[in-house]
Protein backbone atom coordinates (compact mmCIF):
# COMPACT_ATOMS: atom_id res chain seq x y z
CA UNK A 1 0.00 0.00 0.00
CA UNK A 2 1.17 3.52 -1.22
CA UNK A 3 1.49 5.87 1.70
CA UNK A 4 -0.95 8.45 1.92
CA UNK A 5 0.35 10.64 4.41
CA UNK A 6 4.21 11.10 4.63
CA UNK A 7 6.10 13.41 6.91
CA UNK A 8 9.57 13.78 6.59
CA UNK A 9 11.56 16.09 9.82
CA UNK A 10 8.68 18.19 10.91
CA UNK A 11 9.44 20.65 13.56
CA UNK A 12 7.74 23.54 14.97
CA UNK A 13 8.49 25.65 18.00
CA UNK A 14 6.77 28.07 20.14
CA UNK A 15 9.32 30.47 20.88
CA UNK A 16 12.02 28.55 22.43
CA UNK A 17 9.42 25.56 23.49
CA UNK A 18 9.92 22.66 20.62
CA UNK A 19 6.64 21.38 20.30
CA UNK A 20 7.48 18.90 17.55
CA UNK A 21 11.20 18.32 16.86
CA UNK A 22 12.12 16.17 13.77
CA UNK A 23 9.02 14.22 13.21
CA UNK A 24 9.23 11.02 10.32
CA UNK A 25 6.03 9.23 9.97
CA UNK A 26 4.31 7.48 7.46
CA UNK A 27 1.02 5.83 7.10
CA UNK A 28 -0.16 3.70 4.51
CA UNK A 29 -3.85 4.63 2.93
CA UNK A 30 -6.81 2.44 4.94
CA UNK A 31 -4.52 2.12 7.78
CA UNK A 32 -6.35 2.99 11.55
CA UNK A 33 -3.44 5.16 12.91
CA UNK A 34 -3.10 5.89 16.81
CA UNK A 35 -1.53 8.74 17.64
CA UNK A 36 -0.69 9.00 21.34
CA UNK A 37 1.37 11.36 23.77
CA UNK A 38 1.17 12.70 26.91
CA UNK A 39 -0.16 16.39 27.76
CA UNK A 40 1.80 19.07 25.63
CA UNK A 41 3.90 16.28 23.80
CA UNK A 42 2.61 17.73 20.46
CA UNK A 43 -0.42 15.59 19.35
CA UNK A 44 -2.45 18.62 18.40
CA UNK A 45 0.68 20.60 16.84
CA UNK A 46 1.31 17.83 15.05
CA UNK A 47 -2.62 17.39 13.50
CA UNK A 48 -2.78 21.08 12.98
CA UNK A 49 0.61 21.10 10.34
CA UNK A 50 -0.92 18.15 9.04
CA UNK A 51 -4.32 19.78 8.11
CA UNK A 52 -2.58 23.05 7.07
CA UNK A 53 -4.03 25.07 10.35
CA UNK A 54 -0.58 25.87 11.59
CA UNK A 55 2.82 26.29 9.33
CA UNK A 56 5.54 24.09 10.27
CA UNK A 57 9.37 25.59 10.57
CA UNK A 58 11.21 22.60 9.17
CA UNK A 59 10.38 19.52 7.14
CA UNK A 60 8.53 18.40 4.29
CA UNK A 61 4.30 17.37 4.53
CA UNK A 62 2.61 15.14 1.74
CA UNK A 63 -1.04 14.10 2.09
CA UNK A 64 -2.09 11.86 -0.76
CA UNK A 65 1.26 12.82 -2.67
CA UNK A 66 0.24 16.68 -2.39
CA UNK A 67 2.98 18.67 -0.56
CA UNK A 68 1.42 21.12 2.22
CA UNK A 69 1.55 24.00 0.28
CA UNK A 70 -1.24 22.61 -1.60
CA UNK A 71 -3.46 23.34 0.95
CA UNK A 72 -6.90 24.05 -1.31
CA UNK A 73 -6.51 20.26 -2.57
CA UNK A 74 -5.53 18.86 0.69
CA UNK A 75 -8.29 20.34 2.27
CA UNK A 76 -10.60 18.79 -0.45
CA UNK A 77 -9.52 15.13 0.35
CA UNK A 78 -9.21 15.12 4.24
CA UNK A 79 -11.89 15.42 7.28
CA UNK A 80 -10.67 16.67 10.86
CA UNK A 81 -12.51 16.46 14.22
CA UNK A 82 -10.06 19.35 15.50
CA UNK A 83 -8.93 20.56 19.14
CA UNK A 84 -11.07 23.56 19.10
CA UNK A 85 -14.69 23.02 18.71
CA UNK A 86 -16.83 25.60 18.03
CA UNK A 87 -19.93 25.75 16.46
CA UNK A 88 -22.59 28.36 14.83
CA UNK A 89 -24.92 27.69 17.46
CA UNK A 90 -27.43 29.82 15.78
CA UNK A 91 -27.91 27.46 13.20
CA UNK A 92 -29.46 24.13 13.15
CA UNK A 93 -27.85 21.01 12.23
CA UNK A 94 -29.18 21.40 8.34
CA UNK A 95 -28.17 24.48 7.57
CA UNK A 96 -24.45 24.42 9.80
CA UNK A 97 -23.85 21.11 7.20
CA UNK A 98 -25.40 22.70 4.29
CA UNK A 99 -22.39 25.56 4.81
CA UNK A 100 -19.52 23.48 4.95
CA UNK A 101 -21.31 21.36 1.62
CA UNK A 102 -20.81 24.86 0.33
CA UNK A 103 -17.90 25.31 0.98
CA UNK A 104 -16.54 22.36 -0.51
CA UNK A 105 -18.49 22.81 -3.63
CA UNK A 106 -21.39 20.23 -2.98
CA UNK A 107 -24.87 21.13 -4.46
CA UNK A 108 -28.00 20.87 -5.10
CA UNK A 109 -29.51 17.06 -4.57
CA UNK A 110 -26.03 15.59 -3.80
CA UNK A 111 -26.14 18.00 -1.25
CA UNK A 112 -28.92 17.02 0.54
CA UNK A 113 -28.88 13.77 -0.23
CA UNK A 114 -25.43 13.50 1.76
CA UNK A 115 -26.34 15.73 4.54
CA UNK A 116 -29.55 13.35 5.34
CA UNK A 117 -27.18 10.17 5.10
CA UNK A 118 -24.93 12.04 7.79
CA UNK A 119 -27.52 12.93 9.78
CA UNK A 120 -28.90 9.64 9.85
CA UNK A 121 -25.45 8.31 10.32
CA UNK A 122 -24.23 10.68 13.81
CA UNK A 123 -28.12 10.36 14.93
CA UNK A 124 -29.13 13.68 14.54
CA UNK A 125 -32.00 13.58 12.48
CA UNK A 126 -34.80 13.96 15.09
CA UNK A 127 -32.76 17.58 15.96
CA UNK A 128 -31.83 18.35 12.40
CA UNK A 129 -33.82 21.72 12.57
CA UNK A 130 -33.30 22.36 16.07
CA UNK A 131 -30.29 25.23 16.60
CA UNK A 132 -26.84 23.50 17.95
CA UNK A 133 -26.75 26.42 21.04
CA UNK A 134 -29.65 23.75 22.29
CA UNK A 135 -26.88 20.58 21.47
CA UNK A 136 -25.53 18.53 24.14
CA UNK A 137 -21.47 17.70 24.08
CA UNK A 138 -22.10 14.04 22.66
CA UNK A 139 -24.46 15.57 19.75
CA UNK A 140 -22.05 18.66 19.18
CA UNK A 141 -19.08 15.46 18.84
CA UNK A 142 -21.17 13.74 16.74
CA UNK A 143 -22.23 17.03 14.39
CA UNK A 144 -18.97 17.37 14.30
CA UNK A 145 -18.49 14.09 12.98
CA UNK A 146 -20.51 14.71 10.18
CA UNK A 147 -19.34 17.85 8.94
CA UNK A 148 -16.01 16.31 8.78
CA UNK A 149 -17.18 13.48 6.81
CA UNK A 150 -19.08 16.34 4.40
CA UNK A 151 -16.73 16.25 1.42
CA UNK A 152 -16.27 12.14 1.90
CA UNK A 153 -12.59 12.36 2.93
CA UNK A 154 -10.06 9.74 1.75
CA UNK A 155 -8.16 10.64 5.53
CA UNK A 156 -9.69 11.48 8.44
CA UNK A 157 -8.13 13.50 11.25
CA UNK A 158 -9.41 13.35 14.85
CA UNK A 159 -8.35 15.05 17.98
CA UNK A 160 -9.67 13.33 20.84
CA UNK A 161 -13.15 12.84 19.59
CA UNK A 162 -14.93 10.90 22.26
CA UNK A 163 -13.27 13.14 24.88
CA UNK A 164 -16.32 14.40 27.59
CA UNK A 165 -18.57 11.69 26.01
CA UNK A 166 -20.36 9.17 28.72
CA UNK A 167 -19.68 5.35 27.53
CA UNK A 168 -22.48 5.12 25.20
CA UNK A 169 -21.65 8.33 23.67
CA UNK A 170 -17.91 6.41 22.96
CA UNK A 171 -18.80 3.72 21.61
CA UNK A 172 -21.70 5.43 19.45
CA UNK A 173 -18.61 7.23 17.82
CA UNK A 174 -16.02 4.41 17.70
CA UNK A 175 -18.26 1.81 15.62
CA UNK A 176 -18.65 4.98 13.08
CA UNK A 177 -15.23 4.98 12.75
CA UNK A 178 -14.55 1.49 12.32
CA UNK A 179 -17.39 1.24 9.67
CA UNK A 180 -15.36 4.24 7.77
CA UNK A 181 -12.26 2.56 8.26
CA UNK A 182 -13.91 -0.82 6.27
CA UNK A 183 -14.74 1.28 3.98
CA UNK A 184 -11.12 2.40 2.89
CA UNK A 185 -10.75 5.64 4.98
CA UNK A 186 -7.17 6.66 6.42
CA UNK A 187 -7.95 7.19 9.94
CA UNK A 188 -5.11 9.09 11.91
CA UNK A 189 -6.75 9.19 15.45
CA UNK A 190 -4.81 11.14 18.91
CA UNK A 191 -7.00 9.78 21.79
CA UNK A 192 -6.32 9.90 25.49
CA UNK A 193 -8.01 7.10 25.87
CA UNK A 194 -5.72 4.00 25.51
CA UNK A 195 -7.98 1.27 25.16
CA UNK A 196 -10.03 3.38 22.39
CA UNK A 197 -6.39 3.47 20.49
CA UNK A 198 -5.94 -0.33 21.45
CA UNK A 199 -8.98 -2.03 20.28
CA UNK A 200 -9.34 0.48 17.23
CA UNK A 201 -5.90 1.33 15.53
CA UNK A 202 -3.32 -1.27 13.92
CA UNK A 203 -0.51 1.06 14.23
CA UNK A 204 -0.11 3.14 16.77
CA UNK A 205 2.62 6.19 17.47
CA UNK A 206 3.87 7.57 20.17
CA UNK A 207 4.88 10.75 20.76
CA UNK A 208 6.95 12.29 23.39
CA UNK A 209 8.00 16.16 23.94
CA UNK A 210 7.74 16.39 20.38
CA UNK A 211 9.76 13.25 19.62
CA UNK A 212 8.24 9.94 18.17
CA UNK A 213 9.31 7.56 20.45
CA UNK A 214 7.69 4.55 19.37
CA UNK A 215 5.78 2.99 16.51
CA UNK A 216 4.21 -0.04 15.80
CA UNK A 217 1.60 -2.33 15.98
CA UNK A 218 0.78 -3.13 20.12
CA UNK A 219 2.88 -6.33 19.65
CA UNK A 220 5.83 -4.23 18.06
CA UNK A 221 5.69 -1.77 21.02
CA UNK A 222 5.93 -4.32 23.68
CA UNK A 223 8.39 -6.48 22.03
CA UNK A 224 9.97 -2.54 22.23
CA UNK A 225 9.63 -2.28 25.82
CA UNK A 226 10.29 -5.63 26.72
CA UNK A 227 7.90 -6.19 28.67
CA UNK A 228 5.66 -9.25 29.33
CA UNK A 229 2.74 -10.33 27.23
CA UNK A 230 0.35 -9.60 30.02
CA UNK A 231 0.65 -5.72 30.07
CA UNK A 232 -1.15 -3.77 28.19
CA UNK A 233 -1.17 -0.37 26.09
CA UNK A 234 -1.31 1.95 29.25
CA UNK A 235 2.06 -0.18 30.77
CA UNK A 236 3.57 0.15 27.24
CA UNK A 237 2.66 4.15 27.20
CA UNK A 238 3.79 5.06 30.72
CA UNK A 239 6.97 2.78 29.28
CA UNK A 240 8.14 4.70 26.86
CA UNK A 241 7.23 8.25 27.75
CA UNK A 242 8.96 7.88 30.81
CA UNK A 243 11.76 6.27 29.92
CA UNK A 244 11.85 9.00 27.29
CA UNK A 245 12.08 11.88 29.34
CA UNK B 1 -16.33 30.98 -2.37
CA UNK B 2 -17.04 34.09 -0.26
CA UNK B 3 -20.27 34.32 -1.17
CA UNK B 4 -20.84 31.34 1.14
CA UNK B 5 -19.42 33.09 3.92
CA UNK B 6 -20.77 36.36 2.79
CA UNK B 7 -24.41 34.59 3.00
CA UNK B 8 -23.67 33.14 6.32
CA UNK B 9 -22.75 36.33 7.75
CA UNK B 10 -26.00 38.01 6.90
CA UNK B 11 -27.89 35.12 7.97
CA UNK B 12 -25.78 35.40 11.21
CA UNK B 13 -24.97 38.53 11.64
CA UNK B 14 -27.44 41.03 9.64
CA UNK B 15 -30.70 39.25 10.49
CA UNK B 16 -29.96 39.72 14.50
CA UNK B 17 -31.68 41.79 17.40
CA UNK B 18 -27.93 43.20 17.59
CA UNK B 19 -28.40 44.63 13.87
CA UNK B 20 -31.49 45.55 14.25
CA UNK B 21 -30.72 47.60 16.99
CA UNK B 22 -28.39 49.00 15.29
CA UNK B 23 -30.55 49.79 12.64
CA UNK B 24 -33.57 51.10 15.19
CA UNK B 25 -30.71 53.58 16.97
CA UNK B 26 -29.72 54.86 13.85
CA UNK B 27 -33.31 55.91 12.43
CA UNK B 28 -33.87 57.39 15.80
CA UNK B 29 -31.14 59.72 15.58
CA UNK B 30 -32.02 60.33 11.89
CA UNK B 31 -35.38 61.13 12.84
CA UNK B 32 -34.64 63.31 16.27
CA UNK B 33 -32.24 65.14 14.14
CA UNK B 34 -34.49 65.84 11.17
CA UNK B 35 -37.36 67.10 13.27
CA UNK B 36 -35.20 69.53 15.33
CA UNK B 37 -33.40 70.95 12.08
CA UNK B 38 -37.02 71.00 10.64
CA UNK B 39 -39.04 72.30 13.49
CA UNK B 40 -36.65 73.91 16.11
CA UNK B 41 -37.23 77.72 15.31
CA UNK B 42 -33.12 78.81 15.66
CA UNK B 43 -32.03 75.54 13.74
CA UNK B 44 -35.10 76.03 10.91
CA UNK B 45 -33.53 79.74 10.41
CA UNK B 46 -30.61 77.55 8.98
CA UNK B 47 -30.28 78.06 4.78
CA UNK B 48 -31.66 74.37 3.47
CA UNK B 49 -28.47 73.04 1.97
CA UNK B 50 -27.00 73.74 5.92
CA UNK B 51 -29.62 71.66 7.22
CA UNK B 52 -28.98 68.94 4.30
CA UNK B 53 -25.02 69.27 5.11
CA UNK B 54 -25.64 68.75 8.92
CA UNK B 55 -27.65 65.77 8.23
CA UNK B 56 -25.26 64.52 5.77
CA UNK B 57 -22.41 64.69 8.44
CA UNK B 58 -24.62 62.51 10.80
CA UNK B 59 -25.83 59.87 8.41
CA UNK B 60 -21.96 59.28 7.30
CA UNK B 61 -20.75 59.82 10.73
CA UNK B 62 -23.55 57.35 12.43
CA UNK B 63 -22.82 55.15 9.83
CA UNK B 64 -18.81 55.06 10.31
CA UNK B 65 -19.25 54.55 14.44
CA UNK B 66 -21.82 51.38 13.96
CA UNK B 67 -20.15 50.06 11.09
CA UNK B 68 -16.53 50.27 13.50
CA UNK B 69 -18.05 48.83 16.50
CA UNK B 70 -19.46 45.69 14.03
CA UNK B 71 -16.62 45.28 11.92
CA UNK B 72 -13.98 45.11 14.89
CA UNK B 73 -16.05 41.66 15.87
CA UNK B 74 -16.88 40.11 12.53
CA UNK B 75 -13.61 38.38 12.35
CA UNK B 76 -12.92 37.95 15.65
CA UNK B 77 -15.84 36.39 16.92
CA UNK B 78 -14.71 33.19 14.57
CA UNK B 79 -11.60 32.98 16.02
CA UNK B 80 -13.12 33.70 19.51
CA UNK B 81 -16.03 31.34 19.37
CA UNK B 82 -13.08 28.84 18.01
CA UNK B 83 -14.80 28.53 14.13
CA UNK B 84 -12.18 29.74 12.73
CA UNK B 85 -10.04 26.14 12.66
CA UNK B 86 -13.23 24.55 11.42
CA UNK B 87 -13.49 27.18 8.66
CA UNK B 88 -10.28 27.29 7.86
CA UNK B 89 -10.10 23.60 7.30
CA UNK B 90 -12.91 23.53 4.21
CA UNK B 91 -10.97 24.82 0.88
CA UNK B 92 -11.18 28.17 1.36
CA UNK B 93 -8.42 31.28 1.62
CA UNK B 94 -7.88 33.72 3.35
CA UNK B 95 -9.52 36.36 0.49
CA UNK B 96 -12.32 34.37 0.84
CA UNK B 97 -12.67 35.11 4.06
CA UNK B 98 -12.00 38.42 4.01
CA UNK B 99 -14.07 39.38 1.03
CA UNK B 100 -17.25 36.98 3.05
CA UNK B 101 -16.36 39.15 6.00
CA UNK B 102 -16.03 42.46 3.83
CA UNK B 103 -19.35 42.48 1.94
CA UNK B 104 -21.36 41.75 5.23
CA UNK B 105 -19.77 45.01 6.61
CA UNK B 106 -20.77 47.31 3.34
CA UNK B 107 -24.29 45.81 3.27
CA UNK B 108 -24.58 47.14 7.37
CA UNK B 109 -23.85 50.39 5.64
CA UNK B 110 -25.87 49.72 2.86
CA UNK B 111 -28.57 48.74 5.40
CA UNK B 112 -28.00 52.44 7.45
CA UNK B 113 -27.83 54.04 4.12
CA UNK B 114 -31.16 52.64 3.15
CA UNK B 115 -32.73 53.96 6.35
CA UNK B 116 -31.64 57.29 5.66
CA UNK B 117 -33.04 57.59 2.64
CA UNK B 118 -36.28 59.13 3.16
CA UNK B 119 -34.74 61.80 5.97
CA UNK B 120 -32.31 63.08 3.11
CA UNK B 121 -34.96 63.29 1.07
CA UNK B 122 -37.20 64.93 3.79
CA UNK B 123 -34.61 67.29 4.37
CA UNK B 124 -33.82 68.11 0.47
CA UNK B 125 -37.87 68.47 -0.26
CA UNK B 126 -38.06 71.34 -3.26
CA UNK B 127 -33.69 71.75 -3.04
CA UNK B 128 -32.27 71.41 -6.88
CA UNK B 129 -29.16 69.25 -5.14
CA UNK B 130 -31.34 66.65 -3.09
CA UNK B 131 -30.13 63.79 -6.20
CA UNK B 132 -26.70 64.98 -5.84
CA UNK B 133 -26.74 65.23 -1.87
CA UNK B 134 -28.09 61.43 -1.72
CA UNK B 135 -25.15 60.55 -3.91
CA UNK B 136 -22.21 61.80 -2.39
CA UNK B 137 -23.45 60.40 1.08
CA UNK B 138 -23.41 57.52 -1.27
CA UNK B 139 -20.22 58.13 -2.32
CA UNK B 140 -18.45 59.31 0.57
CA UNK B 141 -20.06 57.71 2.73
CA UNK B 142 -19.16 53.89 1.22
CA UNK B 143 -15.18 55.45 0.64
CA UNK B 144 -15.13 56.05 4.24
CA UNK B 145 -16.72 52.79 5.70
CA UNK B 146 -14.45 50.89 3.02
CA UNK B 147 -11.36 52.52 4.32
CA UNK B 148 -12.65 52.13 7.71
CA UNK B 149 -13.40 48.24 7.26
CA UNK B 150 -9.98 47.95 5.76
CA UNK B 151 -7.73 49.07 8.57
CA UNK B 152 -10.08 47.32 11.46
CA UNK B 153 -9.86 44.03 9.43
CA UNK B 154 -6.03 44.57 9.38
CA UNK B 155 -6.44 45.39 12.65
CA UNK B 156 -7.80 42.38 13.87
CA UNK B 157 -6.33 39.98 11.97
CA UNK B 158 -3.22 41.33 14.31
CA UNK B 159 -5.05 41.46 17.46
CA UNK B 160 -7.68 38.59 16.86
CA UNK B 161 -9.15 39.97 19.45
CA UNK B 162 -12.61 42.11 19.55
CA UNK B 163 -11.73 43.90 22.81
CA UNK B 164 -8.59 45.32 21.57
CA UNK B 165 -9.71 46.00 17.99
CA UNK B 166 -12.40 47.90 19.45
CA UNK B 167 -10.39 49.94 21.82
CA UNK B 168 -8.01 50.60 18.70
CA UNK B 169 -10.49 51.62 16.07
CA UNK B 170 -12.65 53.58 18.51
CA UNK B 171 -9.29 55.55 18.85
CA UNK B 172 -8.55 56.14 15.30
CA UNK B 173 -11.89 57.31 14.80
CA UNK B 174 -11.72 59.55 17.69
CA UNK B 175 -8.81 61.11 16.14
CA UNK B 176 -9.64 61.01 12.89
CA UNK B 177 -13.58 62.55 13.70
CA UNK B 178 -12.42 65.08 16.44
CA UNK B 179 -10.43 67.76 14.57
CA UNK B 180 -12.77 67.27 11.73
CA UNK B 181 -15.55 68.68 14.11
CA UNK B 182 -13.73 71.91 14.85
CA UNK B 183 -14.30 75.31 13.31
CA UNK B 184 -11.93 75.82 10.20
CA UNK B 185 -10.61 78.85 11.77
CA UNK B 186 -9.23 76.69 14.36
CA UNK B 187 -7.08 75.48 11.75
CA UNK B 188 -4.55 77.53 10.54
CA UNK B 189 -1.56 76.40 11.09
CA UNK B 190 0.55 74.11 8.84
CA UNK B 191 0.16 71.04 10.39
CA UNK B 192 -3.64 71.12 11.19
CA UNK B 193 -3.83 72.07 7.46
CA UNK B 194 -1.97 69.10 6.42
CA UNK B 195 -3.56 66.52 9.27
CA UNK B 196 -7.26 68.15 7.73
CA UNK B 197 -6.20 67.46 4.00
CA UNK B 198 -5.15 63.83 4.69
CA UNK B 199 -7.89 63.18 7.24
CA UNK B 200 -10.53 61.02 5.42
CA UNK B 201 -13.54 61.99 7.84
CA UNK B 202 -12.54 65.81 7.37
CA UNK B 203 -12.67 65.56 3.45
CA UNK B 204 -15.97 63.62 3.69
CA UNK B 205 -17.41 66.37 5.68
CA UNK B 206 -15.30 69.36 3.18
CA UNK B 207 -16.78 67.51 -0.01
CA UNK B 208 -20.24 67.91 1.55
CA UNK B 209 -19.64 71.62 1.92
CA UNK B 210 -18.25 71.91 -1.47
CA UNK B 211 -21.47 70.04 -2.77
CA UNK B 212 -24.51 71.48 -0.53
CA UNK B 213 -22.95 75.49 0.30
CA UNK B 214 -20.97 75.71 -2.80
CA UNK B 215 -23.02 73.98 -5.69
CA UNK B 216 -19.87 72.14 -6.92
CA UNK B 217 -21.49 68.95 -7.61
CA UNK B 218 -19.52 67.51 -10.51
CA UNK B 219 -16.61 64.58 -9.23
CA UNK B 220 -13.90 67.00 -10.90
CA UNK B 221 -14.90 69.70 -8.70
CA UNK B 222 -14.77 67.39 -5.37
CA UNK B 223 -11.00 65.65 -6.48
CA UNK B 224 -9.65 67.32 -3.82
CA UNK B 225 -11.39 65.41 -1.31
CA UNK B 226 -12.28 62.59 -3.37
CA UNK B 227 -8.46 61.60 -3.97
CA UNK B 228 -7.31 61.54 -0.33
CA UNK B 229 -9.96 59.28 0.49
CA UNK B 230 -8.93 57.11 -2.30
CA UNK B 231 -5.29 57.27 -0.91
CA UNK B 232 -7.10 56.75 2.85
CA UNK B 233 -8.56 53.44 0.87
CA UNK B 234 -5.34 52.20 -0.84
CA UNK B 235 -3.37 52.80 2.25
CA UNK B 236 -5.37 50.65 4.43
CA UNK B 237 -5.91 48.06 2.02
CA UNK B 238 -1.98 47.63 1.36
CA UNK B 239 -2.30 47.61 5.57
CA UNK B 240 -4.82 44.50 5.13
CA UNK B 241 -3.20 43.13 2.75
CA UNK B 242 0.22 43.13 4.70
CA UNK B 243 -1.65 41.67 7.79
CA UNK B 244 -3.45 38.91 5.38
CA UNK B 245 0.20 37.65 4.74
CA UNK B 246 1.21 37.80 8.24
CA UNK B 247 -1.93 35.64 9.10
CA UNK B 248 -1.00 33.42 6.44
CA UNK B 249 2.38 33.06 7.52
CA UNK B 250 1.71 32.33 10.88
CA UNK B 251 -0.85 30.27 10.88
CA UNK B 252 -4.99 30.24 11.90
CA UNK B 253 -4.22 29.39 15.60
CA UNK B 254 -2.46 31.89 17.52
CA UNK B 255 -0.05 30.25 19.85
CA UNK B 256 3.16 31.26 19.73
Amino acid sequence: MPDIISVENLSKSYGSTKAVDGLNLHIRKGEFFGFLGPNGAGKTTTIRMLTGILKPDHGKIAIDGRPSEDKQQIAKVIGVIPESRGFYEWMTAVEYLGFFADLYGIAGKEKDDRIASLLSEVDLTKRKDSQIGTYSRGMRQRLGLARALINNPQVLFLDEPTLGLDPQGQEDIQLLLKKLNVKGVTIFLSSHLLNEVSNLCSRIGIINNGKLVAEGTVDELREKTKLNKDKTLTDIFLNLTRNNP
Amino acid sequence: MFTHIWKKEIQGELYTWKSMLWLVIASLLFSFTSYLLLTNAELSLLDQTELMWLLGKIVIGVALLIVTIDASSILNTEFEKETAESLFLAPISISDFILGKLFASLALWAAIFIVSIPYILVTSTGSHLALAFLGYVALLGTLGVLGLIFLIFGISLLYRSSKNTITTALIILLAFATPALFASNLKNDIVSQAFSAANPIDNIFSSLDNVLVDYKTSLLENWQFLLPLVLFCLITFAFLFWSARRFEKKGVIKND
